[in-house]
C-alpha cells in the first residue's frame, strides 16, 4: 500500500480539510460556463431522433424519404439502412457483451421513446418539420410494464433476437448470493419477518439534457464529439467499436456538464446518430434531447419486487436475510443488471449477515431503459431489508435504536472482514447511529399523527463490477513555465467540484497557490486513460491518483531545487508558491524558476535528469472481483450514513412532511466540508423523491403518462425539510492513502428506508410500495380504519409464512388481511 | 418570418425569426448569450428565467414576437466581465491574472450580491440551474427584502435544482438578502460543518 504523502507546505495553510469556495463558481455563477447545448460551431446544422410513440410494436416499415423533401433537411436515417454497417453495442452481462442497442429499432420497438428515424436540417425547426414528415407504420404488439408478468411462461417475449447466456425467455441475467445457510438460520431464529417490496422507477432528470455536438473532418478523418457525458473513455471506445473507427479516429470533449447522478454514464444512440449525420454531411451536427425524450429514453433507476425475509434472535442480533427480487431493467440496459448485483452485496451492510440466501430474476419490460442512478441498488435493498429490521424488532418487542445499536459493525479491529466478504477498514456507523437518532429526539414523545424512524447504511466507494475488472483513475500534472499548474484528467466534473478538490491536494502537496491550479477540461486526445466520474469515485480513487502525480512532481521539483541550492532535498519544504530550505521560509525559489529551468535552463538540471516537470498516476482499488457465492470485496472502502427522520401525516390530506431530519456520516478524511455537506444534501434530496413522490407512471400500454417536469413530481424547495442536522464522524479510511471514504450517494441510501419507518410510527401502516404518495396514504388510512385494525401492511400484506420462495409460491398480495400481532408498547401515545 | 427587436443587457439587438422563435431560443441563438439554460421548455424548471420589462419571466413559455421592443436582462447583464483588480501580487503573477478566492465580494463592480452569496455558500453544483435561480431570487429578493427561510423556499419553488437539495441555496438567498439591505457579510464560508481532519 502506499504511504499517504506528507504536507510540508512550510508557512502556508493547509487546504485538504478546508472549506475552500469553489474555483467552478465564477463561470457558472455569470453565465459563461458553455455546457453542450450552449456550443455553436462554424456551419453547425441541427438533428431530431423521431422517437416511437408506443411501447412494443413491429416494425412494418419506416420511410424517411418524404422527409427528405422537407425544406431544409439535408438528410435523414433509420435502420434498416445500417444493417450490417454500424455494430450493435450493449449489455454487459459478467464478462460478456450483449449488442442488444443499436442506433434505430429495426424489426421491433421495444419501449416508449425508442429512436425510429432521424432527420437532420439547417435549423432546429426544419428538423422537426422533417421528422414529423417521416411516414412509420407500427404493428402494436401488448406492453409489458409489470416485471413480475414479464416471468409469465406465456408473456410476450420482449428481447426476440438475442439468445441470453444466463436466462431464457425476459429473463436477461440471474444473480445469486449463497452466504452461510440461511435455512438453519431460519429454524434458530425468535422471529422470522417477511414482507413483499416494491420500489420505484426513478429518473435521474438531470437538468442539462443529454446532448451532444458531432464534428467530422472528412478530410483527417477524425470525429469529434462534444457530449454531455460522465465518461469520455467509455464514449470514446464503444463509439469507435459501433462505427469500426481507430480509436484515434475519435476525440471526446466534454463540455460543463449539468450533472448526471448516473444517468449520463454510457453511450446513447443520439451520440452514434449525430456522429453518422456528421460524416455524411462533413459539417458539426448537434442534437439536444427534450426533456420528454430524456425521460423517456435516458436511464431510470431499476425498480424491483422483493420478497424478503429477515431472520432475528430474541436478543435482536440479525442472523440472516433472504430475498427473492425481481430486478426490472427495462427493455434494454447497459448497466442495468450490475445494480442488483452490488447493491445487493454492498446492501447488506452495515450489518455481518452471517446467513445470506438470495435470488434474482433480472428481466426486462417494455419500459425505460434501467441503469445507475445515484445509489446504484442501494436503495432499493435499504428500503426492504431496514424495514424488516423494524418489523423484526417490534415483534420481539424490541427499540429498533437497540437493535440497530447491537447490529452495526463495530469490530474491536480493523480490518474486518464480514461474511458477506466486505473488507471493513474503518467505519464510526454506530457512533453515526446514535448521534442521529440523538438529534432528532428520538426518546421524546411523538405528537399525534407524528413518527420517527431510523435507517442506516454504507455504500461503497467505487466499486470493481463484475462486468468491469477494473478500477482505475488517472491524473497527469504538468508544472508550467510560469509556475501555474495543470491538471490532466478524464473523469469529468459535473458537480462534484474536481476543479476543487483536486486543486486542494496540489496546493498542500507542492505549496502551490490555489488559484494558480487549473482543471483542463476532459479531452480524450489529452487526457490519462480513466473510467470516469461515477460510483462515488471521485476524492478517493482519483483524489489518490492526484495524491501520487502529485509527490512524483514534488519529488522533481525537490530534486531541481536541491542541486540548484546545492543542499539535499531532504531540507527543502515547499510553501507559497517556492522551495526553501527548511525553517527559512521567505527564502527559497519560486516555482517558476525550477518550471523554467526544466524548460528553458536545462544545463542547469541534475546529472541525468529527465527535463520534464510533467507526470501521471493512476490508482486501482484493491478490490476483489466478484466470487461464484456472490461474495466479494467489490469497494476499496465503505462510507457510513445513519439517518433519521421525523415525519408528520396529514390524515386529511394524505401528505406526508418531513419535519426534521438528521444525517450523520463517515465519509472518512472529508477535502471540501461544504461539498461533502452540499453532496450529502443532494443526496437526500434524491432519496426524498424516491421515498415521496417520483416514479414513471405508465398506462397498460407502456406510455408513460409523466414524461415531463408538470407531472413527474421532482423535488421542489419546500418538498425539502431545513438539513441543518447534517454531520461527519470521520473515520479515515485506512486504505485510501488520504483516508477518503466516497461522499456522492451515502445522502440516498437510508432515505426512503428511514421516512418507511417513520411513516409507520405516525400511522401504523407499513408501506410495502415507493413512493408514498398522499393518494396511496389516504387509501391506506381508510383501509386501516375500515378494518379496525392497529396497523397495517400496505398494498401488499403478507402474512407471515413458510415454504419455498419462489415469487409464485408467495400468496396473491391482497390489501384486506391485517396483521394483527404487533405490539406498539413503545409508543408514547 | 418576423423582424423582432429588444434591447439585451442594454444593448439592441434586432432579427428576422421563424415566429416559433421562443423568447429563450432569441437570447441564446440570436443574442448570443447562453448563461439562459433550457432545461425543459415547459416551464417547470426555470433554468431559463430572466427579466422582461423589470418583471421575472420563464424566457421558454414566451414567444420572442410577444416582446417585441422589451427591455431584457439575462445572467450575463448581472456581472459583465471584466479583469480582476491585482490585490495579490506575487513576483510572477505580474499580469493580475490570479486573485484570491477571498476577494469574490457583492461589490457593484464584481458579482451580485446574489452571485457572490452562492460562491461563499455553495450554492452552485452542477451549475445549470443557476443563472435562473439567481434571476429570480435577485427578482423576489428586491421586492421582499426581508424573507423567511419558508418565503425563500417558496419563492423558488419554480426552479428545479437536482443537485443541492436547495438547503445552500436557501442559506445564499439570506445572506444576500441581508447584504442587499445593508447588513454586514458574514465572513468566509461559515456554514461549513465541522469535520475533524485527520491524515490528509
Amino acid at each position: 500500500m502506499t504511504e499517504a504523502p506528507a504536507h510540508p507546505t512550510g508557512t502556508a495553510p493547509r487546504l485538504v480539510g478546508t472549506s475552500v469556495p469553489r474555483k467552478e463558481d465564477l463561470a457558472l455563477l455569470t453565465g459563461t460556463a458553455r455546457f453542450v447545448d450552449d456550443l455553436r460551431l462554424p456551419g453547425m446544422v441541427h438533428a431530431r431522433i423521431l422517437r416511437s410513440d408506443v411501447a412494443h410494436a413491429r416494425v412494418r416499415s419506416i420511410d424517411t424519404s418524404p422527409a427528405l423533401e422537407a425544406p431544409g433537411v439535408l438528410d435523414a436515417l433509420a435502420g434498416a439502412e445500417l444493417v450490417g454497417k454500424v455494430k450493435p453495442w450493449g449489455d454487459l452481462m459478467q464478462d460478456l457483451l450483449v449488442g442488444d442497442h443499436f442506433p434505430f429499432a429495426t424489426d421491433k420497438v421495444l419501449y416508449q421513446g425508442q429512436e425510429l428515424a432521424a432527420v437532420v436540417a439547417e435549423t432546429r425547426y426544419q428538423a422537426w418539420d422533417g421528422c414529423e414528415a417521416v411516414r412509420v407504420d407500427l404493428e402494436e404488439l401488448p406492453a409489458i410494464v409489470d416485471p413480475e408478468e414479464a416471468l409469465a411462461p406465456d408473456a410476450p417475449l420482449i428481447q426476440e433476437q438475442i439468445v441470453y447466456e444466463f436466462g431464457e425467455g425476459n429473463v436477461f441475467d440471474r444473480y445469486k448470493i449463497r452466504v452461510g445457510d440461511f435455512a438453519a438460520a431460519e429454524a434458530g431464529a425468535a422471529v422470522v419477518v417477511r414482507q413483499r417490496f416494491a420500489t420505484n422507477k426513478q429518473a435521474g432528470a438531470a437538468l442539462d439534457p443529454h446532448g451532444c455536438v458531432a464534428d467530422y473532418d472528412s478530410f483527417t478523418g477524425v470525429l469529434t464529439l462534444y457530449s454531455s457525458t460522465q465518461s469520455i473513455y467509455m464514449v470514446r471506445d464503444v463509439l469507435a467499436d459501433v462505427l469500426q473507427i481507430p480509436r484515434t479516429k475519435i476525440r471526446v470533449i466534454v463540455p460543463a456538464v449539468g450533472a448526471g447522478f448516473g444517468s449520463k454514464a454510457q453511450i446513447f444512440g443520439h451520440e452514434v446518430i449525430a456522429a453518422l449525420f456528421s460524416m455524411r454531411l462533413g459539417r458539426p451536427v448537434k442534437l439536444t434531447l427534450s426533456r420528454a425524450d430524456v425521460f423517456r429514453a435516458g436511464t431510470t433507476r431499476n425498480a424491483q419486487v422483493r420478497y424478503a425475509e429477515l431472520a432475528m434472535a430474541a436478543d435482536g442480533e440479525i442472523i440472516g436475510y433472504r430475498d427473492y427480487i425481481v430486478h426490472n431493467t427495462g427493455a434494454m440496459s447497459v448497466w442495468g443488471n450490475q445494480v442488483v448485483h452490488i447493491g445487493t452485496n454492498v446492501g447488506m451492510l452495515p450489518y455481518a449477515i452471517p446467513n445470506i440466501h438470495v435470488d434474482s430474476d433480472i428481466v426486462h419490460t417494455t419500459t425505460a431503459p434501467g441503469g445507475p442512478l445515484r445509489g446504484f441498488g442501494i436503495p432499493q435493498t435499504i428500503w426492504a431489508k431496514e424495514q424488516l429490521v423494524d418489523m423484526a424488532a417490534r415483534e420481539l418487542g424490541l427499540d429498533p435504536l437497540a437493535v440497530r445499536e447491537r447490529n452495526v459493525i463495530d469490530p474491536d479491529e480493523f480490518p474486518y472482514r464480514t461474511p458477506m466478504g466486505h473488507v471493513i477498514d474503518s467505519t464510526s456507523i454506530k457512533q453515526c447511529l446514535l448521534a442521529s437518532a440523538d438529534a432528532i429526539g428520538w426518546d421524546a414523545p411523538r405528537a399525534p399523527h407524528e413518527g420517527k424512524g431510523l435507517a442506516v447504511s454504507m455504500k461503497y466507494t467505487s466499486a470493481r463490477h463484475p462486468s468491469l475488472d477494473t478500477d482505475l483513475s488517472a491524473v497527469r500534472l504538468r508544472l508550467e513555465t510560469d509556475g501555474t499548474v495543470t491538471v490532466y484528467s478524464s473523469d469529468v466534473s459535473h458537480g462534484q467540484s474536481h476543479a476543487t478538490m483536486l486543486a486542494q491536494i496540489v496546493a498542500d502537496g507542492i505549496g502551490v497557490g490555489i488559484e494558480k491550479i487549473t482543471l483542463a477540461p476532459p479531452d480524450s486526445m489529452t487526457a490519462p486513460f480513466g473510467l470516469g466520474t461515477y460510483a462515488s469515485r471521485g476524492a478517493a480513487v482519483l483524489g489518490t491518483a492526484c495524491r501520487l502525480a502529485t509527490e512524483r512532481l514534488r519529488d522533481k521539483i525537490l530534486a531541481i531545487a536541491a542541486h540548484v541550492l546545492e543542499v539535499g532535498p531532504e531540507d527543502l519544504d515547499t510553501g507559497r508558491d517556492r522551495v526553501f530550505v527548511k525553517g527559512l521560509p521567505d527564502s527559497g525559489i519560486y516555482l517558476e524558476i525550477i518550471a523554467a529551468t526544466a524548460a528553458y535552463r536545462t544545463h542547469q538540471l541534475p546529472p541525468g535528469f529527465e527535463p520534464t516537470l510533467e507526470t501521471v498516476a493512476t490508482y486501482d482499488t484493491p478490490t476483489e472481483r466478484e466470487g461464484s457465492d456472490g461474495s466479494g470485496n467489490l469497494s476499496v472502502t465503505y462510507s457510513g450514513a445513519a439517518h433519521a427522520a421525523h415525519v408528520r401525516v396529514d390524515p386529511d390530506t394524505g401528505r406526508v412532511t418531513v419535519v426534521d431530519y438528521a444525517m450523520v456520516h463517515d465519509t472518512g478524511t472529508v477535502i471540501n466540508p461544504l461539498v461533502v455537506e452540499g453532496q450529502h444534501h443532494g443526496g437526500f434530496a434524491m432519496g426524498l423523491g424516491m421515498a415521496l413522490s417520483e416514479d414513471y407512471v405508465y398506462d397498460a400500454q407502456g406510455r408513460q403518462l409523466n414524461a415531463s417536469f408538470k407531472d413527474y413530481l421532482a423535488v421542489t424547495a419546500p418538498d425539502v425539510p431545513e438539513l441543518t442536522k447534517t454531520a461527519e464522524i470521520p473515520a479515515p479510511s485506512t486504505m485510501i492513502p488520504g483516508g477518503q471514504k466516497g461522499a456522492g450517494e451515502s445522502g440516498t441510501g437510508p432515505v426512503p428506508a428511514a421516512i418507511g419507518n417513520a411513516v409507520f410510527d405516525a400511522t401504523g401502516v407499513r408501506f410495502t410500495v415507493l413512493p408514498i404518495t398522499p393518494q396511496r396514504m389516504l387509501v391506506a388510512l381508510r383501509e386501516k380504519e375500515r378494518q379496525g385494525v392497529e396497523t397495517l401492511r400496505y398494498p401488499d400484506d403478507m402474512p407471515d409464512f413458510t415454504g419455498p420462495r419462489r415469487h409464485d409460491d408467495w400468496p396473491a398480495p391482497v390489501s384486506a388481511d391485517a396483521d394483527l400481532d404487533f405490539d406498539f408498547d413503545w409508543e408514547d401515545d | 418570418m418576423q423582424k423582432v427587436c429588444l434591447t439585451v443587457n442594454g444593448r439592441e439587438v434586432s432579427a428576422e425569426i421563424d415566429e416559433r422563435t421562443l423568447l429563450l431560443e432569441f437570447v441564446r441563438d440570436v443574442a448570443g448569450l447562453t448563461g439562459t439554460h433550457n432545461g425543459c421548455l415547459e416551464a417547470r424548471c426555470g433554468c431559463c428565467a430572466i427579466e422582461v420589462d423589470g418583471d421575472v419571466v420563464k424566457s421558454c413559455n414566451v414567444l420572442a414576437v410577444q416582446v417585441d421592443g422589451a427591455e431584457v436582462t439575462t445572467i450575463e447583464g448581472l456581472a459583465p466581465q471584466r479583469l480582476a483588480p491585482v490585490d495579490h501580487i506575487t513576483t510572477q503573477s505580474l499580469a493580475g491574472m490570479y486573485r484570491p478566492l477571498e476577494a469574490v465580494r457583492g461589490t457593484p463592480e464584481d458579482l451580485h450580491p446574489v452571485q457572490s452569496a452562492f460562491h461563499r455558500c455553495h450554492a452552485v453544483q452542477c451549475g445549470f440551474c443557476t443563472p435562473g435561480m439567481v434571476m429570480v431570487l435577485k427578482d423576489y429578493l428586491e421586492e421582499n427584502p426581508e424573507p423567511t427561510r419558508d418565503d425563500v423556499r417558496r419563492a423558488i419553488a419554480g426552479n428545479l435544482c437536482r443537485c443541492t437539495g436547495y438547503q445552500h441555496i436557501v442559506d445564499a438567498a439570506m445572506e444576500a438578502a441581508a447584504e442587499m439591505r445593508g447588513d454586514p457579510v458574514p465572513e468566509g464560508a461559515a456554514h461549513a460543518m465541522t469535520a475533524a481532519v485527520d491524515g490528509g
